[in-house]
């Protein structure tokens, strides 16, 4: 068994796939910066809509509550095939790349969406009510007030979820977007060993997501001893929270 | 826009998705036990073990939080019958999910041990606790204070997560999915369907976890 695999290593570790790789690496990085930099975006849009008041405003705002409660139970992988079909049964010729990327955002907003109202929640309501007084308009408030407060709360939290998100975009190869998870299945069906295809695929989502956790672990002492006091945040392994109160 | 909706057609196949639904919660289950078993073993060397079992424990963590499910299940899957072991779909999914929540609940689990401070334990032993009477009323609420909300998310995350069973055959919910629309084409309808019990599935758990909470831990948590 191993002298087949070090035959095939021999064939397997050449400049060509490892071009290929890296370019299957960089597919993924950059689906999952563009799918979880708009994701921020649109959780920012979302929470700002969700926290309007105003009775007129309801509807809104149950909407916005709507599409965060379901689309954080929706699995990835269901999500993917249904964005997938919507898009091709309408006749819309967008790329698997596109594709890809629409469901990584619809799923990101909603959860950044929800990291994000945990950052402002942590902003205290007196701050708030001090803006209202002094005359700044709801979005001055945002912008110049509870933002660079709730910033540090919400950066730790978003970035494991995008660190953690590098990782579910190996579903996308199911779709056929070529990533990395997809080459490796495309050098399984070559014929090179699993172990070696897959193996080698492995240890390149361990290089692209290990630094980045550490990155977030530093991220993530740095900002809370710049935090004035207890409050805790858990940037969690597990994005879906029930809440405790 | 040429696309015809046929609901009727998709909404026949409801009962043989329920199917699917009930072994997405089985697997989901099973998994759930065998990977907070080993987090359990996980966590308890993490905080009293050596410093070899320490580092090894520290690997296997970090090396299952670090890569895809979707791509270790591939190595399983291929890869070890390379090596003469041969395991079934269902199987391969069970192995991967045991091994990778079990990653993951070391590190949730290793949170709640941290949490039951020396000072108590001794304070009981004082007040003539047994061994079993500190573990009843002073180390088990405890813990289940502490861990029982970020392991019934952990439990809801992977209700989602074994959607991934799918693409390895298992019939679970998404599993019938793609059966039934490759045979009707109605793949929007049956994805939508799917969808919406995946969210049914999981508000129904987080509202009995929610109630279970409350009653045997006293946890105080809302499901909205």
């Amino acid at each position: 068994m191993f002298d087949v695999f070090l035959e095939q290593a021999a064939e397997f570790f050449i400049w060509d796939n490892a071009f290929f790789l890296f370019r299957a690496m960089m597919t993924t990085l950059f689906m999952t910066i563009v799918g979880c930099g708009l994701g921020f975006i649109f959780g920012m849009i979302l929470i700002y809509l969700r926290k309007t008041p105003g009775l007129i405003f309801w509807p809104v705002r149950m909407t916005m509550i709507f599409y965060v409660e379901v689309f954080r139970r929706v699995p990835f992988l269901v999500l993917l095939f249904l964005v997938m079909f919507t898009v091709k049964g309408f006749g819309l010729d967008y790329s698997l790349f596109t594709i890809a990327c629409i469901s990584i955002v619809i799923i990101s907003t909603a959860f950044i969406g929800e990291i994000i109202r945990g950052g402002l929640d942590s902003v205290h309501q007196t701050q708030w009510d001090t803006a209202d007084a002094m005359n700044f308009s709801r979005l001055q408030t945002l912008c110049h007030v509870v933002l660079p407060q709730a910033w540090k709360v919400v950066l730790p939290p978003a970035f494991a979820f995008f660190v953690m998100f590098i990782k579910d975009t190996a579903l996308t190869s199911q779709v056929g977007v070529l990533e990395l998870t997809q080459a490796a299945k495309y050098y399984n069906n070559l014929g090179y060993s699993a172990i070696l295809s897959f193996g080698t695929v492995l240890l390149l989502y361990f290089v692209l997501s290990y630094p980045m956790t550490r990155l977030g672990w530093w991220m993530e002492a740095r900002l809370r001893d710049r935090r004035r006091d207890d409050d805790e945040v858990e940037s969690g392994v597990t994005p879906y929270e029930l809440r405790q109160t | 826009m040429n696309y015809t909706f046929q609901w009727g057609e998709a909404f026949i196949e409801v009962p043989y998705l329920l199917g699917g639904a009930w072994i997405t919660l089985h697997l989901s289950f099973i998994g759930f036990w065998s990977g907070a078993t080993i987090g359990l073993f996980g966590a308890l060397g993490k905080t009293y073990g050596g410093p070899v079992t320490k580092k090894l424990i520290d690997w296997y963590v970090i090396f299952f939080t670090n890569t895809p499910g979707l791509v270790t299940a591939f190595f399983i899957f291929f890869g070890l019958p390379e090596f003469g072991i041969l395991l079934s779909p269902y199987n391969t999914i069970l192995l991967n999910i045991a091994l990778n929540s079990g990653a993951y609940m070391t590190e949730i689990m290793r949170g709640g041990f941290v949490s039951v401070h020396k000072a108590e334990l001794e304070a009981a032993e004082t007040m003539g606790f047994t061994l079993l009477q500190q573990l009843r009323y002073v180390i088990v609420p405890h813990i289940a204070k502490v861990l029982f909300a970020p392991l019934s998310n952990w439990y809801i995350w992977m209700i989602l997560g074994t959607a991934m069973a799918a693409i390895f055959g298992v019939e679970e919910l998404t599993g019938r999915v793609f059966n039934r629309a490759a045979e009707t084409f109605r793949s929007i309808e049956l994805y939508t369907i799917a969808a919406g019990m995946y969210v049914a599935i999981t508000v129904l758990a987080s509202f009995i976890l929610v109630a279970i909470g409350r009653w045997a831990f006293r946890v105080k948590a809302k499901v909205f």
